[in-house]
């Protein structure tokens, strides 16, 4: 753990790349697709093949932070070809518009299959802290702002106080014949996340958005953790 | 020197009073008045000091605290901030060859809240002196403090002689509580214990003030005027241990304030710091009122009535307008349910009120038309208190022309009365004109019946008693 932060923070980088993201989460228990960093077009379709379609590709590179905007993500690839061409697609794009960026290749991930979008956050404030904040998920977190926060330490009964203040709580629940999602996990989840928090100091904000909500789990499918001194 | 209790602001045998003057008009000459005549009755000795008057307001002027030969635990310092470095060297020897001189009040403006550095200095090598010593200093830039049980009051705003109870209010703004505690007056609205305005809180701050008042016995409610505090974490961890032992109203100002991060992350960009005031707030069971009517009264509600058991209210109405925003209100909040009334309650009900009369239809709800009489809104009130499958009464009324006020007050009081102490609920009564009847709600008031002028006020007070019911039963 230690040492995965004090490497990029060494490296002059401001957020974990995403394999060591993921090693992070898994340290707390946060759990994200299975993925890969592949360097070329085909060793990320053979990676692909061996993890199953669907796969998402993204853009692996330390000089992208809105891999979206770039033209950096390719989502719902089912088989070889579309992979290949998702490859093509996304180098085009972001040669263009990111004609400096080192690109070190590219993320193969499991693609998820839809859920409830919720976003969970972390970040420390000035006056606070490290808090946890929970919320509707996705690009419109700004618009909506259907949001709360707690101060971590969490307890599991006041995350789910927290996720119950917020208006995705419904969707949560279940609607129009919608299984209700496993508010358990999500509820480990938030706590989960305010202790990782409290005990690296380095780690100045966390995002995972969105995290998708099933009957039985869920998947932090981004994780952008920002760090510091 | 030993570091003196915060007990020297509310239980000081004597009060001295740097900068007082003997002008009719001036502020400082209000201030002794003030100070005077709230201590009548109390074993507390007023000391103006001002070295070029003999005698202010009936009453030895003295050149020095230094002077004084009686104890003297709490100094008001309003003189000219040029002042400030002699003044606090005067309280350190007086604390150092006298051992009290404990709590000092600093009304004298022209510190740190001037955004100067020369203005943060002074302030900081001025405390330090005094803290030193052991004195606790509270300000400077406040108005003080007031205790309306012990007889002491600071400031120069505040009428004295308010009635006694138990809401305690602490404020970063000395004019906001002034105003709001003269607005109640008249009307007996707020049963005080203790005031402390804290002005730039160079020294006791806001967290330090509520953890006192916490294991304050007199206090039974601590409302809260915050504009920030720099350790917010601290504030919301003392406030999360307060709660569970008495209710705390917060209102928060710059609600508007937008976060200081520098955001990399969608967290970061919409984490502002009142965002996170507001779920710190929720975590801590702090009670936050969204507005400056919700603040006043929800504080007060807690003071004169009991937290309710649970969230079954019972509405007696004999206005149906009024009830239904009211209903309204209260669904906004989404703490309260309706009280479901059985059968055998609304025989009772029916029996004493007029045929016309509404029982039930929505359950939990019964107006009693215009034709009512005191004995009816006594009995009825009666039997709500008798039911135990209903929490809380809101009673919503125009306070008829034709009824004596006197006479009406006191039905509903001995309505409310006739159960036992262990069974009482709150009951808040709604005068819709309130001012039209005066008689009657200073009656009701000062036998701790709170009563409001608008039936969305009371729904919301009454939505927070509930929740602070939830929070207290809650699962950590």
């Amino acid at each position: 753990m230690r040492q995965i932060i004090e490497e990029s923070l060494a490296k002059g980088l401001n957020r974990l790349p995403e394999e060591a993201a993921e090693k992070v989460c898994a340290a707390y228990g946060i759990e994200c697709p299975p993925s890969v960093i592949a360097a070329g077009k085909e060793e990320c379709i053979s990676a692909a093949e061996k993890m199953g379609f669907p796969v998402v590709l993204k853009i692996y590179s330390p000089d992208i932070s809105h891999k979206s905007d770039a033209g950096g993500v390719a989502v719902n690839l089912q088989t070889r070809e579309e992979t290949g061409k998702a490859f093509d697609a996304i180098m085009k794009s972001v040669s263009e518009k990111y004609p400096d960026a080192a690109i070190a290749g590219m993320e193969v991930q499991k693609m998820m299959p839809p859920g409830v979008e919720v976003i969970i956050g972390g970040l420390r404030n000035d006056q606070f802290g490290p808090v946890v904040m929970f919320g509707l998920g996705g690009i419109y977190i700004e618009v909506f702002r259907d949001i709360e926060f707690r101060l971590a330490p969490l307890t599991m009964a006041e995350a789910r106080r927290q996720i119950e203040q917020t208006r995705v709580y419904r969707l949560l629940q279940g609607v129009r014949g919608n299984k209700p999602c496993d508010l358990d996990a999500l509820c480990r989840m938030l706590v989960n996340t305010g202790d990782l928090l409290l005990e690296n100091e380095e780690i100045r904000e966390v995002d995972f958005n969105p995290v998708l909500c099933y009957e039985d789990r869920c998947v932090a499918v981004d994780a952008r953790i920002v760090i510091g001194k | 020197m030993s570091k003196a209790s915060l007990n020297d602001f509310f239980e000081p045998r004597g009060i001295a009073i740097i900068g007082a003057s003997a002008k009719p008009g001036a502020p400082n000459n209000q201030i002794v008045k003030f100070a005077i005549e709230e201590s009548k009755g109390h074993d507390i000795q007023i000391y103006p000091i001002n070295p070029r008057t003999e005698e202010i307001e009936g009453l030895k002027a003295y050149r020095s605290i230094l002077d004084i030969e009686g104890p003297v635990d709490l100094i008001l310092m309003a003189v000219s901030s040029k002042m400030a470095m002699s003044v606090a060297e005067e309280v350190k020897r007086r604390r150092q060859e006298r051992g009290d001189a404990g709590a000092v009040a600093i009304i004298t403006a022209g510190f740190k809240e001037q955004g100067t550095e020369e203005g943060e200095r002074l302030q900081n090598e001025m405390i330090a002196v005094m803290t030193a010593a052991g004195s606790r200093v509270i300000g400077p830039n406040c108005q003080g403090v007031i205790d309306v049980h012990n007889g002491v009051n600071t400031t120069f705003s505040v009428t004295p002689g308010a009635l006694k109870g138990g809401v305690s209010i602490v404020s970063q703004s000395g004019a906001f509580v002034a105003a709001f505690l003269r607005w109640a007056k008249k009307q007996n609205m707020v049963a005080m214990n203790k005031l402390i305005t804290l002005g730039n809180m160079a020294d006791v701050d806001v967290t330090e003030m509520v953890e006192f008042l916490a294991e304050d016995p007199q206090t039974k409610s601590i409302s809260v005027y915050l504009e920030g505090t720099p350790n917010a974490r601290k504030f919301i961890e003392t406030a999360k241990k307060v709660t569970k032992k008495k209710p705390v109203v917060v209102i928060k100002a710059g609600r508007s304030e937008m976060g200081k991060n520098v955001a990399h992350s969608h967290t970061a960009s919409v984490a502002g710091n009142d965002a996170i005031y507001d779920g710190a707030f929720r975590q801590a069971g702090i009670l936050r009122a969204y507005s400056v009517d919700e603040f006043y009264h929800t504080g007060r509600v807690f003071d004169k009535m009991p937290v309710p058991k649970g969230d079954r209210v019972a509405i007696l109405t004999v206005v149906g307008g009024p009830s239904t925003i009211c209903v309204d209100a209260m669904a906004s909040r989404g703490q309260i349910r309706l009280a479901h009334f059985s059968e055998e309650l609304k025989e009772k009900l029916r029996a004493v009120l007029s045929p016309f009369a509404n029982v039930g239809s929505p359950d939990g709800y019964v107006d009693m038309t215009a034709s009512v009489t005191p004995q009816m809104h006594k009995e009825c009130i009666r039997y709500l208190m008798e039911d135990d499958s209903i929490d809380a009464i809101l009673f919503i009324t125009t306070p008829p022309g034709f009824m004596d006020e006197t006479e009406f007050a006191n039905a509903l009081m001995e309505g409310y009365r006739s159960v036992d102490e262990s069974k009482r609920k709150p009951l808040l009564s709604v005068l819709l004109a309130g001012n039209a009847s005066p008689v009657c709600r200073n009656i009701l008031e000062t036998n701790n019946f709170p009563t409001f002028e608008f039936p969305d006020t009371a729904a919301i007070c009454l939505s927070n008693m509930v929740r602070y019911r939830k929070y207290l039963d809650q699962e950590d």
